[in-house]
Formats: structure tokens, sequence, C-alpha cells
């Protein structure tokens, strides 16, 4: 920076100046330009046009630097956003109109008062002036007002001018010049972007450079060369004048201008606190009393006041370094005027060197200090932001670490809590299934009862595919007068539902086939509990009544497949008696079929999983039935059969769908003979009468001596049921036969237990009747067991079927 | 078994009717007097058994029905029994000389014309039933 003081830089005052131009040119011209400004630099410049602005405005010199209230910055800027150039070019014009002439009149006093104090503090007589403070008002209020304000630059600078100009022409081009330096300033520095809060190193290089000793040239060399056309001085001291006025107002800009942006700040920026007020204060009396004291002095401690601007500037930054720094300028620049102090016999030369270094020094310490520790604040400042801004988003992050944990914990909750329910479910299901599973045993049950007079098998095998029970069932049902009803059916779907449905079904075929062994009559009965129940079902059933006395089969079947009857090597369907499935139609038509079955037939009852195969037809399927069937061996039990018939149809491990199987075959009379083995329990007391009285019919015994033959047999049993067993906890075996002979009827009832001995419970009486109603009685009693032989002569005039 | 025979009772006139239709044996004869006793309401003196659709009785029942009978007398009800001249137990229940004890009659029972008679005395075992039941079988 000194280095741009080469030459004694004395400012040519009074009698120098050109004439001044006119400052009422084109006002047209003026605000366009200021317009345009507005519309390339945002709300701060327009914000200057606005009214509020002109308010404050201080006539005493302080003028242009207003602040702007942040309301009216705002709305500058929506105005300006919001609408077209046009609109704002007029708007701001119109609404500025009489505080811009208050504003234009305020800059021109300032500037006019400026160059008064200039020219107060010449260094030699009233000529020379190292410090023109009016560039450094110009190029500040220009800054801040905008430069649509140079009018009253120009008119200002040419009131100072005319009068020491040698000619009016002369102090017109001067001011000229003058004008336009702060204008190319402010121009320049809005190009680069300067920030007038002085708050960074490059504002502070763009204000010394471009602003101060860049644009100055332009008034300096334009004063200088009208200096030397009007023939006020030679053209040999052309370069010294430029210097001169050059230095001048460099001086003026790097030392007004600072003090003058930094007003604004008071109350743009945050407010000061009273400590600082108080230490500001301090610094500038400090800063006074040590430039008075070193100014006064004659030893050249000027350098003192170099600390104390640094203080102000790195504690209170711009607004404590510029006052400072304005006032040690203006206090060293008036020593040296009044050649006091340390510039008391120094030469012009000296003193101009001294004071402009001095002056340039403090110019340049300031605000390059200031701008530092602003920029340091701002990056800590910045710092300090980034720093809470991490710790906000580690703190948001955190939040949301802990929301998704927090997430987290409730699915797993959740997840379990479906997997208990999902436990439950299966555990239900299961239960079903063991509820379901006891239900079918319980109608189907393992073994058949004894029936005499027929032989029975039967097979249940479930589907191994689905592990649910199917609706597959049959059942036996010992009917009054030795009838015996048989009934194969299948329910619709699988699981409790369907097995409660079989259970009610089967209660219900019972009860009505007691009542009423008719298979119409039963199917109907059937019929109306399957449509009563909640949830209808579709249920086949195959039902028929077979009467062993006359071996004749009454059927009536509901959508199920037929019965086989097999004998002689041949089978045959038992079809006809048809009727849709139970549950389907509305109200039931039922209508039974009948066939007497031959000696020895077989009738076989099935479910449809015994003859159906994916891929094969229900007609093939009976058909295979009806081969297989006829070809078993015909001496075979029926437990054979059931199980050659399930080892050809059904593939092991692999059954898809519940089999059923009933088969019956009556019990052929050999030789006229009857058999029988049953337990020795009260309830079989009834089949053996039923066989027995059977057999006597058949054999052509007269009614009246059926019942008492009955009687006496009846009684011998009873006997064997109450006291041959008592000794032992099952009851063993209890055999009748019966045979017709020559010498009438012979009935023996056999048991092998061990009698206790008599005289039980109505016991006198069993062996009286039988005495009283049989020709002969007769007691065996060994020590395996006991023998009754009953004689009666009966007349079999008869012959059997 | 239970599905061997049926019990049907009515209350008729002063007198408690009880039908039993079916078989009568060792398997359930001691039941079906049981239940007999247990549905006889208290304030009646006269208990009717109606045998006529009953096919079958044994020995067994036959003793029942004594015990029967002895229960109903110690609460001072008399106990009837209605048996057809052709029914098939007919012959069993003479054989056991049952009629001694307990009264058999032909007909059904009919509710009485006059007022009841007062109750009679309680009624040792009669040398001889007046009615005719002299059927004997070789």
């Amino acid at each position: 920076m000194a280095g741009t003081l080469p030459c004694p830089c004395v400012r040519l005052a009074q009698g120098d100046r050109g004439e001044l131009a006119s400052a009422e040119s084109d006002k047209t011209l003026v605000r366009r330009r200021s317009a345009a400004y507005a519309r390339g630099h945002g709300g701060v410049q327009a914000a200057g046009q606005l009214p509020k602005m002109t308010q404050g405005v201080d006539a005493a010199g302080t003028s242009g630097p207003v602040g702007v209230p942040a309301t009216g910055r705002a709305e500058a800027t929506r105005r300006h956003s919001g609408g077209t150039g046009a609109t704002i070019i007029e708007t701001s014009a119109a609404t500025s109109t009489s505080t811009r002439a208050l504003r234009l009149v305020g800059i021109a006093v300032a500037y006019y008062l400026g160059a008064r104090l200039g020219l107060n503090l010449p260094l030699v007589g009233n000529d020379v002036t190292p410090l023109w403070p009016p560039t450094g008002i110009a190029v500040a209020t220009l800054l801040v007002a905008g430069r649509s304000y140079w009018p009253a630059v120009a008119v200002a600078a040419l009131a100072v001018n005319l009068p020491i100009s040698a000619t009016p022409l002369a102090a017109a081009v001067t001011a000229v010049g003058n004008t336009l330096a702060p204008v190319v300033a402010v121009t320049l520095l809005n190009r680069v972007g300067f920030r007038r809060q002085l708050d960074r190193q490059r504002d502070a290089m763009a204000i010394v450079f471009l602003g101060a000793l860049g644009s100055m040239l332009i008034s300096a060399t334009i004063g200088s060369v009208t200096l030397v056309a009007s023939g006020a001085i030679s053209v040999q001291q052309l370069p010294t004048a430029m210097a001169v006025w050059w230095t001048g107002d460099a001086m003026g800009v790097l030392v007004v201008a600072p003090f003058l942006l930094c007003l604004p700040l008071f109350w743009e920026q945050p407010r000061w606190p009273t400590v600082q007020w108080v230490e500001g204060a301090a610094i500038l009396m400090v800063a006074t009393g040590v430039v008075t004291v070193a100014s006064l002095t004659d030893l050249p401690i000027l350098f003192l006041t170099l600390p104390v601007v640094g203080w102000a500037a790195w504690r209170l930054q711009l607004r404590g370094a510029a006052p400072a720094a304005l006032i040690a300028c203006l206090v060293a620049t008036w020593s040296a005027a009044t050649m006091s102090g340390p510039f008391e016999g120094m030469s012009l030369f000296a003193q101009m060197v001294t004071l402009q270094g001095f002056n340039a020094s403090v110019a340049l310490t300031s605000f390059f200090l200031a701008a530092l520790v602003s920029e340091r604040m701002a990056a800590a400042a910045a710092l300090s932001d980034a720093a809470a801004e991490l710790e906000a988003r580690v703190e948001h992050r955190t939040a949301q670490l802990a929301a998704a944990n927090t997430r987290l914990v409730q699915e797993i909750h959740e997840r379990s809590a479906a997997q208990e329910l999902l436990g439950h479910e299966e555990a239900r299901a299961q239960r079903e299934h063991q509820i379901a599973e006891t239900l079918q045993r319980s109608l189907l049950p393992d073994r058949l009862p004894d029936v005499p007079g027929v032989a029975l098998a039967a097979r249940y095998v479930p589907a191994t595919a689905d592990l649910q029970l199917g609706g597959d069932w049959y059942d036996v049902v010992q009917l009054p007068d030795g009838l015996i009803g048989l009934a194969i059916g299948d329910v619709a779907g699988h699981g409790l539902q369907a097995a409660a449905t079989m259970v009610q079904v089967r209660m219900a075929l019972r009860a009505y086939a007691l009542q009423d062994p008719s298979p119409p009559q039963v199917m109907l009965g059937v019929h109306g509990l399957v449509a009563q129940l909640p949830v209808p079902e579709m249920v086949t059933l195959l039902y028929l009544v077979f009467d062993p006395s006359t071996r004749r089969v009454r059927w009536t079947n509901a959508g199920h497949p037929p019965a086989l009857v097999i004998g002689d090597g041949a089978g045959a369907f038992l079809t006809g008696g048809l009727s849709p499935p139970i549950g389907v139609t509305v109200d039931g038509g039922f209508t039974e079929q009948t066939r007497v079955l031959e000696q020895g037939a077989t009738l076989l009852l099935y479910t449809d999983g015994l003859v159906e195969r994916r891929g094969v037809s229900i007609t093939e399927g009976l058909d295979r039935l009806r081969r297989e069937a006829a070809a078993a061996p015909a001496d075979a039990d029926l437990e054979s059969l059931c199980d050659l018939l399930l080892d050809t149809f059904l593939v092991e491990h692999h059954v898809e769908d519940d089999v059923a199987i009933i088969a019956m075959r009556p019990a052929a009379s050999v030789d006229g003979e009857l058999t029988l083995r049953l337990p020795a329990e009260a309830r079989n007391l009834v089949q053996v009468r039923g066989a027995l009285r059977r057999w006597l019919r058949e054999n052509g015994v007269p009614e009246t001596d059926v019942n008492e033959v009955l009687v006496a047999a009846g009684e011998a049993c009873a006997n064997v049921v109450q006291h041959a067993y008592s000794a032992q906890a099952d009851a063993g075996d209890l055999d009748v036969e019966a045979r017709l002979g020559d010498g009438g009827l012979e009935v023996l009832v056999r048991d092998h237990g061990q009698w206790r001995p008599a005289a039980d419970r109505g016991g006198g009486w069993g062996l009286q009747l039988m005495e009283a109603l049989m020709d002969g009685v007769d007691v065996e009693q060994t020590p395996g067991g006991t023998e009754v032989h009953l004689h009666r002569r009966v007349e079999t005039g008869v012959s059997r079927e | 078994m239970s599905d061997l025979a049926r019990i049907e009772a009515r209350r008729t006139g002063p007198a408690h009717v009880v039908h039993v239709t079916g078989e009568v044996d060792l398997s359930n004869a001691q039941e079906l007097t049981d239940a007999v006793a247990r549905d006889v309401p208290d304030d009646v003196t006269l208990v009717v058994l109606d045998l006529t659709g009953t096919t079958y009785v044994d020995s067994a029942t036959i003793a029942t029905l004594f015990r029967l009978s002895s229960r109903l007398r110690e609460r001072r009800q008399e106990l009837r029994l209605v048996v057809p001249p052709d029914s098939p137990i007919r012959a069993v229940l003479e054989l056991t000389h049952l009629s001694h004890v307990i009264p058999i009659d032909e007909q059904p029972y009919a509710v009485p014309s006059e007022p009841p008679e007062p109750p009679e005395l309680p009624e040792p075992p009669a040398p001889r039933a007046p009615g005719g039941v002299d059927q004997s079988s070789g």
C-alpha cells in the first residue's frame, strides 16, 4: 500500500477546479439506470429507493447510510419479484419522488461539508490537502443509496470547485471527474460482489484497490489534466499534481468510507450490549488520547496508535475500527496541518510521506484486521452452526434409530403374538382332529356286534393324503323281529363338522329304524334331520334291512354306490330304490327295492373310496370290483374277503379317499342244525332267542312249541350268563346247538365255566320252568363246563323253504 | 338292552297304568321294574302293569315282579297285571304261580263306574287265584 504513494501527496485545492457540468441532465436516464440496477442486485439496493429510507437522513453529513428495516426490504423484494421491471420502475420512482429529493439534498450537503472540512486541513497554506473526505462520502452514500444519486455528488462537487477553479468550465470538468470516480468505484465494487459490512478479506482488498486506489485515478487524472489545460499548472507539474490528487482522494475513501459504512451496522447487525458500548467508548477515548498525545509531543510515537486501532478491530471489528481510524487520521492530519507535534520542523515532503504513511497504515490495519476477525468469527460461527447441525442430525438420527428400534420391538411382539395365535390355531385344529377322531371311532367300532344268523365283517381305512377324517361311516342295527339293519354312508366334507353330522345321522338312523324298519321311512326321517341341521350337509346313504328268516333284503339308496351281491362265482349290483343324496332335494321321495339273497350269498356294502380312481371312470371301477369280488375263493370267510378287496384296490401308503366296507353273509344252516357261539352276556340272550326262533320257524316248528322252547332254552342260557363265569372277570362263551331228529327237538346249551352252588336269585324257577316246558332236561357238570340238554317232542310236518 | 322293551305310563283314574312292550329277560328286567317303581306317584293306590304287548318273560322277570309287588305293598299300593289269554308269556306266569301273589286280569284296566272301594287290607299270599289260570303243558 505504501508503495502506491510514490510522490508528494499534495491536494491542490483552491483555484484548481474546473467548471461544473450541468447536474440537471436526463432524469429519465437516471431512473432507468436505477431500476436496472435494482433488477440486477436484488432487494438491498432497491430498498434504498423506499420512501422510508429518507426519513433517517441527517443533513449534517452522516447522510446516505440509512438502515433498511427488515420489513421494508422484504416488501421491496416481494414487490420486485412479483411484478415486471416496468412496474417497479414507476412504483419506486413515484413513491420516492419527494424523499428522493430530500436525500439528494442531504448527500449534496454532506459532500459539500466534507469538502469544506478537507479544505480546512491544508498542509501548505490553503492549497495542499492531504485528506479529501468528500470522495469517501460519495463512495459510501452511493454504495448504500445507489448510483442514481450521483447528481447530488455532481452538484456538490461543482459547488465546491466553482469558487476555486480558474474558469467555470474547468470547475465543471473537475466536477465531472469527481462524480465519475465514485460512480465507477461503486460500479466496480458492486461488480465484484463487495459487501459494505467489510467482513471479508476480499471486501477489504476490493475497497483498497478498486474503490480507493483504482477508481480515484479517474478523478486525479481528469482534475490534474484540467489544471494543466486551464493553465493553472505547467505540464511538468502534472505528475506531482496527479499524485497528490490521487492520494488525497484515495485517503478520503480509505478513511471516511469505512466509517460511514460501519454506521448502518449498528442497527443492521446484532445490537451491542452495554458492555460493548462501554468498550467501544473506551477504545475511542484511548485512541483519541493516544493519537492526541502522539500528535502533540515531539517524539515520533504516532505508531502507538496502531495497537489501539488493532485492539478496536479485534474486539469490535469494523464498528470499532472505522471510528478509531477516522479519529486517528483526522487528529494526525490536523496535527500535520498545524505543524505541531512530530510534524514540527519537518519538510513538506516528509510531512506528506509521514502523514500519508500513517493514514494508510491506520486505515489498512483497521479494516484488514477487522475483516480478518470478522471472517474468523464467521468461520467460528459456521463451525459452531455446523457442530450444532451435526449434533441436531445426530440427535435426529438417534431419534430415528430409537423409533426404528421401537418399531422393531413392536414388530417382534406382534410377530410372536401372531406365532402364539398360530399355535393356538394349530392346537385348536389338533383338538378338533382328536375330537373328530374320537367321534369317528365311536361311529366305527372295531368289533361288530355278534348277530346270530349272519356273519359280519367291516373295515375302515382313512385317507393317507389327507390327515383329516373323512365322512365315511357304517352301522349295523339289530331290529325287532330279528331284522338286521345295515347302513353305509358318506357325509360331504371332512373334520369335526362332518364327524358331528355323521354322529347325528347315525343316531337318527338307529332311532328311526327301531321305530319302523321300512327303508323309505328311515330315509325320510334322516332326511328330515339333515334338513334341520344348522349347516345342511350332503349325505349319501344306503340303507338295507335284512330278514334272516326269509333272506329277503329291502333297501333304499340315496346317491350311494350300489351294494354288491356275490354268490356262485358271480356278482350283481343291487340297483334300484334310488334317490338323490339326502340334503340335496327339499323333500325326499324315497322308494324301496327288494330281493331275496341266494343261500350262501354275500352282501357287500362300500364307499366310493374303494372304486374311485383318478383317470378311471366309475363304471370301470364298479366292473372291476364285481370281477375281483366274484373271483374271491368261495370258502373264504368275510374277514379274508375284506382284506383281499383292500389289498386289491388300495395302494399301500397312498389312500386317496376314505374307504369303508361292510360284508354280510347269512349263516348257512348246516344239515338243518343250528350252532351259535356268543359271549355269555345278558344282552346276548335276545340274540340267542332270535336265532333259535328263526331256526325253529324255518324248520316248521309250530308257534306254540316255539314259544315254550324259547323260554326253556332262554332259562338255560340265563343260568350260564348268571352262574357259569361269575368266578372270572370276562364272560366266557355260550354255545347253543339245536337239531331236529326223529326223536324230536334237541337243544344243547353249553358253557366252559364253574358253577357256583345254586339257590341264587330266582334260580329255583329256572330249572323248574325248563322241566315244566320240556320233555326232558339233563344237566351234565364236568370240570370243563356244564351242558344242559333239553329234549322235546315236536311236530315238524312243514319242511324248510 | 333297553331297545328290547319299552314302557309307557299314564294316569287312568285312580290307577297308574304302565304298558310294557317287547321282551323282558335277565338283561333288562331289573332296570324295567326299577323304572316302573320310580315313576309311580304317591297318591295312587293301584298300579297296573299291562303286559299285553310283552312277548317274552323269563324267571328273572318273574322274580323282579315279585319284588316290585312287595315294594309297592310297603307303600300301600296294589300291583295288578293285565295278560290276555293268548299271550305267549301266559305259560311262564302260570308255571311260576305268579298269580298267587299278583292279581292277573285278562282285560285292560278300566276306571270303575262306582267310587273305588276303601283301601283293602294288606293281602297275604292267597292260596289260590280266582282267575281261570288253568292250563298246563306236558
